[in-house]
């Protein structure tokens, strides 16, 4: 996972460039690097380890004159985090420079060849070969067009290529494999990136490149060609329904608070999905036996889409985190997988969906970015239209999924006749109450909440408990934890607790409970009785639920009082408290919490 | 930029120390408020202040008499007859031309970093009206507010009687264009009712403040405060012409210049021990404990968690613990402050009327300006001695002679 850029442009491009890393920072921040053409014979680079800030004051980066270039910012996966393994890399003749997102998988047999033709190594990379191998076609056909594409043939793996050359100063050469890269299309420059953010604030018109293409782009055009055929291909030219204002942070002190307090318009946009588009992917769960499959956050949503088809869609669908798929799925032709991502780039799920398709399943997925490789890549799609998210932890493009799952159920539930129409109405009133129901939560309860977690940030160790769809509830909140605050969280139903976990509790492991509300009452009361295993050990427990008549039980520590609302909604808005509970305690911390250590915002590398 | 800074409240919960000075010439962490204020004013890019000023004022006048903040110049406005927040914003009008914009600032309140800085950010990117604002434990003593997604302000509501509200409150930090001043005549110089009203024009920004913030409202806060700040230091600084023999010196601890530590001394930091200030032999300095510019500590002393104010005494063999000393108090040798009381219940104390529960299980006394404590007193938790009181020496064997 890394964040390749490039500008071309008739002025100067350094802070542009710089600008356009900058904003891919999330992609991968632990080195960084710039190379400019500038009329010489040689491209020039500077690069260094450390995020973009610090790089581009400390090697100057603004101070490269020229109007051709292309930066990176870079994520490690082969080579250690040097100087030297920092991209761009150049060519021995230092006329060609190379930014590259992916990984190589045959470059240890180009680089042995190469080596022995007399080209010079200074990395570890996989990406060096890139760049050593368009220098030899170069040597032997005279054209830069052909040296590159001959060289992207010999390659195995994925990548995003972005390179630049001394010999035809007025062009970015870019192509891609698996791995994201786009064209944008501004007033006074043309750019290519890994996603629209590195450029929103100049343009929001941009140009998809498939796989196994190629692109030149210029400071006023650009042209998509076939690696394999050489035949130019046309593609058209789509505006980005978001504005720069949105891919900001506003105003907020993290994207992650922002993109909290975004969810009442994301739940709004989600429940106005065209009613068609849900009840056509709903027939088609009901027409094939159906898998949901996502990783990290979204298998957790798959997990609660599991409970809700259960409970109202009137059968029980596989819910396998994609990176296990392949080791479990057994499908044919009748068989659907509904992929959940918020990228439409991770790995894990991208090779879950091909692994289907091989099997013969039809294929569709939630996904919020549009164009995205698995948006392209499913028989069905509904796009989620919850604008960008920029924070490493997936919070409202989670409850979006959430939202839109549970559409599915309801309407399958329907379509099977388990439950009536009106019943199915009756739950869509109820989610229609959420997003005004999240913004009293946000502004009554935050002080609340962050004064729990300031409390507790002591705490190493915590348990989120929850039976039926709160499980799944409790899970995700575990994860969102662990992510921003670097502190241990386990997410288990609260009946698998007595089987072994209980030993650990003690006045040094905190509980978080989701409780169900008291209409359920079954699940209320036996909730309930693992509260009280937990207080007979002495532990501190938390409860999140519903304002509901009379007093919350006194059994527990703390509790997150929720206001007043249909008992369908519980579990949407308990997540709400949960994510300001994670937020809190990084923020007492002092956590990274947009980029948490060790993160990135899609996963795309295995 | 210009900054418009009130400092002319009367300030009175801040008894006995608001008896004889404004609540921003209170020392903490070896400044006073103000001065804390106006460097981050200056980090933030303000390079004029007009500080409004009124209770009390002759302290900041004489602060401000000579050109103390080269970078910042300070103008002083009178508050004179003009009442509230309102009335003293209207007080300053006349420094400022149309179409500036300018931070307005409570000056008895205190963030951990750069408030300014943040505000000003929130502002810039809309140049609308913008409040920081932040969270509190009680948030029933301040205007709360409601945030929507675009970061505007979309109700609020002041001191709301339903106690446990988890809001975010008004910060008393403010980045606003020159018209609020019509905005704020247009009602009357009514400032809450001038922000309802650029709140229903959906025109008031938020700036969210997420570090440590306190409003200075009562003695105890005088320690949170200096605490507070302290937090924030990593290093000791120990002036160069200060001599230690014999010194244990832990953490980030700052000796001034003309400070004499007699040997034998044990300074935990963070401390702070200012200019000219003498400290006896064997005295025992605990974490957050500031010691003003010309005081004497005798010898023997524990000091913890205290500030005392310039040119007090400090007994030999006393204890003062979690309490404020004011300036020139003078405290026998032998008093004890008792800072925890033996039934752990929360401490109130006796402000004006009221006796108010300050949440804390430790506080020692607080000890106006100019009061004098004869020697061998014991203190009560939370006890409030008024500028210039007298308690006389706990005499188990009186002579003839003295008292």
């Amino acid at each position: 996972m890394c964040g390749i850029a490039g500008v071309i442009s008739l002025g100067e491009v350094a802070e542009r460039l710089v600008k356009c890393i900058h904003n891919l920072e999330y992609r991968g921040y632990d080195s960084c690097g710039v190379a400019m053409v500038n009329g010489g014979p040689q491209v020039h680079v500077r690069k260094n380890i450390g995020a973009v800030g610090e790089v581009s004051e400390k090697e100057r980066f603004s101070t490269l004159s020229g109007h051709t270039g292309i930066a990176h910012t870079r994520w490690a996966t082969h080579g250690a985090v040097t100087k030297e393994n920092a991209h761009p890399h150049s060519s021995c003749g230092a006329d060609f420079s190379i930014t590259h997102n992916g990984i190589i998988s045959n470059h240890e047999r180009l680089r042995s060849r190469l080596s022995r033709d007399g080209h010079n190594f200074v990395s570890d990379t996989d990406t060096e070969v890139i760049v050593h191998l368009v220098e030899d076609y170069f040597k032997k056909t005279n054209s830069v067009e052909k040296a590159f594409v001959a060289a992207i043939r010999e390659l195995e793996g994925t990548y995003a290529v972005a390179m630049i050359t001394s010999h035809e100063p007025d062009r970015i050469f870019c192509v891609r494999k698996e791995s994201p890269l786009i064209i944008g299309l501004g007033a006074d420059a043309n750019y290519v990136a890994s996603d629209f953010n590195a450029f929103i604030d100049h343009t929001k018109r941009v140009v998809f490149i498939e796989d196994d293409e190629y692109a030149q782009v210029t400071h006023d055009s650009h042209s998509i060609k076939s690696i394999s055929t050489g035949e130019p291909v046309a593609r058209d030219v789509l505006e980005l329904p978001w504005d720069s204002e949105m891919a900001q942070k506003g105003g907020f002190p993290h994207y992650m608070l922002k993109e909290i307090y975004e969810q009442p318009i994301v739940v709004n946009s989600a429940l106005d999905i065209d009613e068609e588009r849900i009840r056509d992917l709903a027939r088609q769960t009901v027409e094939k036996t159906l898998t949901i499959t996502g990783v990290g956050t979204t298998f957790y949503i798959s997990q609660f889409a599991q409970y809700m088809f259960s409970l109202y869609g009137g059968a029980t669908p596989l819910a396998l985190s994609s990176d296990e798929f392949r080791h479990l799925a057994q499908m044919g032709k009748e068989s659907l997988v509904l992929a959940v991502s918020q990228s439409g780039e991770t790995y894990d799920t991208l090779t879950a969906l091909r692994h289907a398709q091989k099997l013969g399943a039809s294929t569709a997925a939630i996904v919020n970015v549009m164009g995205s490789s698995m948006a392209r890549m499913v028989d069905s799609l509904i796009l989620q239209g919850s604008g960008p998210e920029i924070c490493v932890l997936s919070t409202k493009a989670a409850m979006s999924q959430m939202i839109i799952l549970t559409r599915i159920a309801l309407e399958a539930g329907v379509i099977r006749g388990v439950i009536s129409r009106k019943v199915a109405n009756a739950r869509i009133k109820d989610l229609r109450v959420i997003p005004e129901t999240i913004e009293r939560i946000l502004n009554e309860k935050s002080g609340f909440i962050h004064t729990i977690a300031k409390a507790q940030s002591h705490i190493n160790h915590w348990l989120f408990l929850g039976r039926e769809r709160y499980y799944p509830v409790a899970r995700e909140s575990a994860l969102k934890m662990k992510e921003v605050s670097y502190v241990h969280a386990e997410g288990m139903p609260s009946g698998f607790l007595k089987h072994g976990t209980i030993a650990l509790i003690d006045e040094k492991m905190n509980s978080v409970v989701f409780m169900p509300p008291k209409e359920q009452k079954e699940l209320y009361d036996i909730s309930m009785s693992s509260v009280e295993e937990i207080r007979a050990r002495g532990g501190y427990i938390l409860g999140i639920m519903l304002e509901e008549k009379g007093k919350p039980p006194a059994i527990f520590s703390d509790v997150i009082t929720l206001p007043k609302a249909p008992a369908f909604a519980a579990p949407y808005l308990q997540m709400v408290a949960a994510q300001l509970l994670s937020y809190f305690t990084a923020v007492t911390l002092k956590r990274n919490i947009d980029r948490p250590r060790s993160l990135a915002k899609s996963v795309t590398v295995a | 930029m210009k900054a418009l800074v009130l400092a002319g409240g009367q300030g009175s919960s801040m008894a006995p120390f608001s008896q004889t000075r404004p609540n921003p010439m209170i020392p903490v962490a070896g400044r006073y408020v103000i001065d804390h204020t106006i460097e981050a004013l200056r980090l933030a890019g303000v390079t004029i202040v007009n500080l409004v000023v009124g209770h009390k004022q002759e302290a900041l006048r004489q602060r401000f008499s000579g050109d103390i903040h080269s970078e910042v110049k300070v103008n002083l406005v009178e508050q004179g007859k003009a009442a509230g927040i309102g009335g003293a914003i209207l007080a300053a009008r006349s420094q400022f031309l149309p179409g500036e914009h300018f931070l307005l600032v409570y000056a008895d309140t205190l963030a951990g970093a750069n408030i300014f800085s943040v505000t000003m950010q929130s502002f810039g990117i809309s140049n609308e009206p913008t409040a920081a604002i932040c969270l509190t434990q009680s948030a029933e003593k301040y205007g709360n507010v409601y945030l929507g997604a675009d970061m505007k302000i979309t109700k609020m509501v002041e001191k709301p009687k339903k106690a446990g509200l988890g809001n975010y409150v008004l910060a008393g930090v403010f980045a606003l264009p020159t018209t609020f001043f019509d905005e704020l005549e247009k009602a009357q110089a009514n400032m809450e009712k001038a922000l309802l009203t650029l709140i229903r024009q959906n025109s008031l920004r938020a700036a969210i403040w997420e570090d440590a913030w306190l409003d200075m409202a009562y003695p105890w806060d005088i320690l949170t405060a200096n605490k507070m700040i302290m937090d924030k230091w990593s290093m000791a600084s120990i002036h160069n012409g200060v001599e230690l023999h014999n010194t244990i010196i832990r953490g980030p601890v700052k000796i001034c210049q003309g400070a004499q530590i007699s040997p034998g001394v044990v300074l935990e930091g963070p401390a702070y021990i200012g200019a000219g200030s003498f400290v006896g032999h064997n005295t025992l300095i605990r974490p957050y404990t500031c010691v003003g510019a010309g005081c004497v500590v005798g010898h023997g002393a524990e000091l913890k968690n205290s500030v005392i104010f310039d040119d007090s005494v400090i007994g030999g063999l006393c204890f003062i613990g979690d309490s404020v000393v004011g300036q020139g108090a003078n405290i026998g040798s032998g008093t004890m402050t008792i800072n925890r009381p033996l039934d752990g219940k929360k401490i109130k104390v006796r402000i004006g009327k009221a006796m108010v529960d300050t949440g804390l299980d430790k506080i020692g006394a607080f000890v106006g300006d100019g009061a004098k404590v004869g020697a061998s007193n014991i203190l009560a938790p939370g006890s409030v001695m008024a500028a210039k009181a007298i308690i006389p020496h706990n005499l188990s064997y009186p002579s003839r002679g003295g008292k």
